[in-house]
C-alpha cells in the first residue's frame, strides 16, 4: 500500500517530464528545428560545464526557498501564497541594513540574514494572525500582501534607498556580498537553501512537533481533539514558512541582485507553490524540483542562441510539466483509477 | 390483498455474481422477493448486501447471473430504468434537498410532465391520496430541514412509492430512528404489505428482524447462506449463521460500583435553548469501575455531553469536577493529561487522521513519550513507533494490509480498533466512548464491549453515548437518558424498566 503510494508521488511527475519533453519536442520539430540537437543545447547550456552548472543552481536558489516555504505552509494545511511577498520583504530588510548598517563583511551578512527572516516572519505572520483569530482566508489576505510588498519595495528604490537617478537602490557593498561556492557562480546561499531544506525535512518527519503539525494540516479537527495546540500549528507555520521565504529574498539580494530593482522576485512565489506540489510537498524533492525548473530556464538561452528555437518552448514545457503533474496526482486519486491498480497488484502477487 | 397474492413472485435474481478484480463481492446469490411480503437480508457488513441492492439499482453491472422482474429477464443498466421498473430505495442517508419543501422533494427528478409547467394541485391530490393509503403522514408544504429524522424517512418513501415502486429497498431504516419512530415505520411496512407492495429490509438488529420480517436471507461473505422463513429459526441462531460461528450470548455481569468520582457534572448548561445541539441543567456522576449509559436518540444534547467531558467546549453554567478537583479551563490537552480517553462520535473525521497511517494514529497522542522519541520529541523513534504498533494490532486484532497503511483505507471496525488501542493504553481514569459501535458488525461489536468491560474492571469510569439502545442495555451499569439536552431520569442498568426508558427518550 504505501509503496504504491509513494510509486505513484515518483512515478507521476516523471511521466509528466517525459510527456511535456515530447510535446515540446513536436513543437521544436513543427518551427523546423531538430529537437535532438535543441535537447542537447537546453542540457549543455544548464549543466554543460561549470560555468552553467553555476548558473543553474544560482538561478535555482531562489527558488528552492519559495518552494520550501510553500512546502511547510502547506503542510499544515495553510495555503501561504505569500511567499513573494515575504522574500520581498526579507530583501528590503537586507538592503536596510547591508547599505546603512555601520560594519560590512561577515557580521553584517548574518544579521542581513536573520533579520531578512524575522522580517519574511513577521510579514507572513500579518496574515496568520488573522487566520487564527479572525477566521480570514489566508490565501486572499497572502496574495494582496504581495502587492503591498511589490509596492512597499517601489517606494524603496525610487525614494527612500534610490542610486542618484537611476530607479534602484545603492548596491551591497563588495564585503557584504556573498562569497562564490566553489568558485561557481552560485553564492553560498545555494548550501544554505539546501540545509534549510534538510532541515526542514528532519522537523517534519523526525521531530514530535513536526508530526503533530502535519497531522494539523491532514485532519485539524482530529489534532484539535487529540489535544494539539492547532492555533500554534497554524501560526507557527505562517511564521516559518514566511521566514524560510523572507531569508531566502536576503540571500538573493547579498548573493545575485544586489540591489533592488523593478521586477526583482517576480512570479518567485508562485513558481514556489507550483514546485512544492510538484515535489508532492517534500522538502527534498522539492529542491531537486527547483533546480530542474532552474535549468530549463537557464538552458533555453543556450538553446536558442544556438537552435533559434525561442526561450518560450521552454516556458512552453514547464507550464505542461505543471499541468500533468497536477491532473495525474488527481488521476491516481480516482477511485477507478485505484481499482485498476488494486487488480494490477493482484494479478502480480 | 389488492395486487398479487402472496406467492407471486415479483423479482429474482439469479446466481448473482460480482467480482471486483480477482474479489467476490457477491458470488453465486439467489434472492427473490415476492408481492406482498417484507423480505429481510442479514448479514455483517462486507456480506455483500449493499454490493447486492446495488446491483439491483442498476449502480453496478453484475459479473454474472441475471435479474427477472415479474418474471421478464431484465438489464438495469441504471437506477432510473430500476425506478421505470418498480424497485425504489431509501437510502441509509436520506437523498432529499434539504432546504425544499416536502412536495417539492417528492416530485424532483419526475419524468411524467412534458410540458415546461407543474400542475401543482393535482401533483399535491396524488401525493396525498398516498399518503392517506400508506398512512404517511407528510406536510407536503414544509422545508425538509424542519422535519425529524422520522417525517423525512416518511418523505423517502412517498418519494419512492409516487414514482410507483412495488419493490421497496429500505437500507437500514431504523438507524437513527426512536423505538416509536421505528413502531410507526413497521406499521407503514405492514400497510405497505397489505397493498401487495414488497419490502426488501436490511437491518443487523435481530430484533426487528424478527419482528417484521416473513423470510430472511441470511448472507455471508458475499454468498447466500440460506433463505428461511420466519419462526423456522430463533434470533441466536440466525445470528450465529450469519456470522459463521457460534457466538455465546454475552452476559455481562453489572457493576454496582460506588468507587471514587472520576468526573462530575454541576448543573451544566451549554446553548441551553437548544433543544437538539445543547445542555440544559445537566448533572450526572461518573464513579471508578463503572459504565454509565447514556441513552436518547440521536441529536439530543449528546454530543455537547461529550465534546464537555473531553474538554472541548465549555460549559455557559454549571461546574466540572474532574477527579475531585474543579476544572477551570477547558482545552482538550488539559483532559488528556488528567487521564480523560475519549472515543469521539465521527470516527473518520475527529478520531483519526486518515492520511496517516495505523502506526502514526496509535501514537498520535504521545510522540512526546520516552518510549516513541528522544529529548522530548527532538527525534521521533521510528522502529519503537513501529513495533509499538504491530504490538498493538496483535493486541486489539486489527486488521490490516501494514501498519504502515493509511488508516482511512481501513474498514470501519478496524478503524474503530485502531482509536480503541490508542485511547485504552493510556489507561484512562476516565473514558467518554460516543457511539463506539455504530456502524459495526457483531464481531468487531463484541471486540468493542468486551475491550471496554475489561477497562471498566481496571477501575476506569466509562461514559458511554449510543443511539443503539440494545448496547445501552447490555453494557451499562447506570442510564442515564437524554432528550432535548436534559436528562430526563437515571435507571439501573441491571433489570432496567425497558419500556419506562423508552418513554423517557421519547421526552414523556
Amino acid at each position: 500500500m504505501k509503496r504504491n503510494g509513494i510509486g505513484a508521488l515518483v512515478i507521476v511527475p516523471l511521466l509528466s517530464i517525459i510527456i511535456s519533453f515530447l510535446i515540446g519536442c513536436m513543437i521544436i520539430a513543427a518551427l523546423g528545428a531538430n529537437p535532438a540537437d535543441a535537447m542537447r543545447y537546453l542540457l549543455k547550456g544548464s549543466f554543460g560545464n561549470m560555468r552553467n552548472i553555476g548558473t543553474t543552481l544560482s538561478r535555482a536558489t531562489p527558488l528552492i526557498f519559495t518552494t520550501l516555504c510553500a512546502c511547510f505552509a502547506y503542510r499544515c494545511g495553510v495555503f501561504n501564497l505569500g511567499g513573494e511577498g515575504q522574500f520581498i520583504i526579507g530583501a528590503i530588510v537586507a538592503c536596510y541594513i547591508a547599505t546603512k548598517a555601520p560594519f560590512t563583511g561577515f557580521p553584517a551578512i548574518v544579521l542581513c540574514a536573520l533579520a531578512g527572516a524575522a522580517g519574511g516572519g513577521l510579514w507572513a505572520a500579518i496574515a496568520g494572525v488573522l487566520k487564527v483569530w479572525r477566521g480570514q482566508n489566508e490565501m486572499i489576505i497572502t496574495i494582496m500582501l504581495n502587492y503591498v510588498a511589490t509596492l512597499l519595495m517601489g517606494v524603496v528604490y525610487t525614494n527612500w534607498l534610490r542610486d542618484g537617478s537611476v530607479p534602484q537602490t545603492v548596491a551591497v557593498p563588495d564585503e557584504t556580498q556573498l562569497a562564490s561556492f566553489f568558485g561557481l557562480r552560485a553564492t553560498v546561499a545555494f548550501p544554505v537553501a539546501v540545509i534549510a531544506g534538510i532541515v526542514l525535512f528532519y522537523f517534519l518527519f523526525y521531530t514530535s512537533s513536526g508530526f503533530q503539525l502535519r497531522a494539523v494540516g491532514l485532519n485539524m479537527t482530529a489534532a484539535k481533539v487529540n489535544g494539539f495546540n492547532v492555533k500554534r500549528y497554524l501560526l507557527m507555520s505562517f511564521i516559518v514558512s514566511g521566514a524560510i521565504a523572507g531569508l531566502g529574498g536576503a540571500l538573493e539580494l547579498l548573493g545575485t541582485q544586489l540591489r533592488l530593482i523593478n521586477g526583482f522576485a517576480a512570479g518567485y512565489g508562485f513558481d514556489g507553490v507550483a514546485m512544492a506540489l510538484i515535489a508532492s510537498l517534500h522538502p527534498l524533492a522539492g529542491i531537486i524540483v527547483a533546480i530542474f525548473f532552474a535549468a530549463l530556464r537557464v538552458g533555453s538561452t543556450t538553446m536558442q542562441t544556438a537552435t533559434g528555437v525561442p526561450t518560450s518552448v521552454s516556458d512552453i514545457i514547464q507550464a505542461l510539466v505543471i499541468v500533468f503533474t497536477v491532473a495525474g496526482m488527481a488521476m491516481v486519486k480516482l477511485p477507478e483509477f485505484k481499482n485498476w491498480f488494486a487488480r494490477r497488484a493482484r494479478k502480480e502477487v | 390483498m389488492a395486487v398479487g397474492s402472496p406467492q407471486t413472485e415479483v423479482l429474482r435474481m439469479e446466481h448473482i455474481t460480482k467480482k471486483f478484480g480477482s474479489v467476490y463481492a457477491n458470488r453465486d446469490i439467489n434472492f427473490d422477493v415476492r408481492a406482498g411480503e417484507v423480505h429481510t437480508l442479514l448479514g455483517e457488513n462486507g456480506a455483500g448486501k449493499s454490493t447486492l441492492m446495488n446491483v439491483l439499482f442498476g449502480l453496478y453491472q453484475p459479473t454474472e447471473g441475471d435479474i427477472y422482474v415479474r418474471g421478464q429477464k431484465v438489464k438495469i443498466e441504471s437506477p432510473s430504468q430500476a425506478v421505470k421498473l418498480g424497485i425504489g430505495m431509501v437510502h441509509q442517508h436520506f437523498m432529499l434537498v434539504e432546504a425544499m419543501t416536502v412536495f417539492e422533494n417528492i416530485i424532483l427528478g419526475d419524468t411524467r410532465s412534458k410540458g415546461i409547467f407543474i400542475d401543482r394541485n393535482a401533483r399535491k391530490e396524488e401525493i396525498l391520496e398516498l399518503s392517506r393509503k400508506y398512512g404517511l403522514d407528510a406536510d407536503l408544504d414544509h422545508p425538509i430541514t424542519e422535519l425529524a429524522v422520522g417525517a423525512q424517512q416518511r418523505v423517502e418513501i412517498l418519494k419512492a412509492l409516487y414514482r410507483g415502486c412495488d419493490v421497496l429497498v429500505l437500507d437500514e431504516p431504523t438507524a437513527a430512528l426512536t423505538d416509536q419512530e421505528a413502531e410507526g415505520l413497521f406499521e407503514i411496512m405492514n400497510k405497505l404489505k397489505q397493498e401487495g407492495k414488497s419490502v426488501i429490509f436490511i437491518s443487523h438488529k435481530m430484533r426487528e428482524v424478527l419482528r417484521v420480517s416473513d423470510r430472511i436471507t441470511i448472507l455471508r461473505a458475499g454468498q447466500t447462506v440460506e433463505t428461511v422463513n420466519i419462526g423456522e429459526v430463533s434470533g441466536e441462531e440466525l445470528a450465529n449463521r450469519m456470522i459463521g460461528r457460534e457466538l455465546k450470548p454475552s452476559q455481562y455481569v453489572k457493576s454496582d460500583s460506588s468507587g471514587e468520582i472520576v468526573a462530575a457534572l454541576d448543573h451544566v448548561s451549554y446553548h441551553k435553548s437548544s433543544k437538539h445541539n445543547g445542555l440544559n441543567d445537566v448533572s450526572l456522576k461518573v464513579h471508578r469501575g463503572e459504565i454509565v449509559g447514556i441513552a436518547g436518540v440521536d441529536g439530543n444534547g449528546q454530543s455537547q455531553l461529550a465534546m464537555l467531558l473531553t474538554g472541548n467546549i465549555a460549559p455557559e453554567e454549571g461546574a466540572m469536577d474532574l477527579k475531585n478537583s474543579k476544572v477551570t479551563r477547558f482545552d482538550p490537552n488539559g483532559f488528556i493529561q488528567e487521564n480523560v480517553s475519549h472515543i469521539p462520535e465521527d470516527r473518520n473525521k475527529a478520531g483519526l487522521v486518515g492520511n496517516m497511517s495505523v502506526a502514526d494514529n496509535l501514537v498520535l497522542k504521545s510522540t512526546r513519550d520516552k518510549r516513541f522519541s528522544d529529548g522530548n520529541g527532538m527525534h521521533l523513534k521510528k522502529k519503537a513507533i513501529r513495533s509499538y504498533a504491530l504490538e498493538m494490532q496483535e493486541k486489539y486484532d486489527i486488521r490490516c494490509s501494514s501498519v504502515e497503511q493509511e488508516s482511512r483505507n481501513l474498514s470501519g471496525g478496524n478503524q474503530q480498533k485502531v482509536i480503541l488501542a490508542r485511547e485504552l493504553e493510556a489507561s484512562p481514569d476516565l473514558l467518554v466512548a460516543v457511539h463506539p459501535t455504530r456502524g459495526l458488525d457483531i464481531g468487531a461489536t463484541r471486540f468493542i464491549h468486551d475491550t471496554v468491560i475489561m477497562q471498566r474492571d481496571m477501575g476506569c469510569g466509562v461514559l458511554l453515548i449510543s443511539a443503539d439502545f440494545d448496547e445501552i442495555l447490555e453494557v451499562s451499569d447506570r442510564i442515564l437518558v437524554m432528550f432535548e439536552g436534559q436528562i430526563m431520569g437515571e435507571y439501573s442498568g441491571k433489570n432496567p424498566p425497558i419500556d419506562e426508558i423508552s418513554l423517557a427518550m421519547a421526552g414523556k
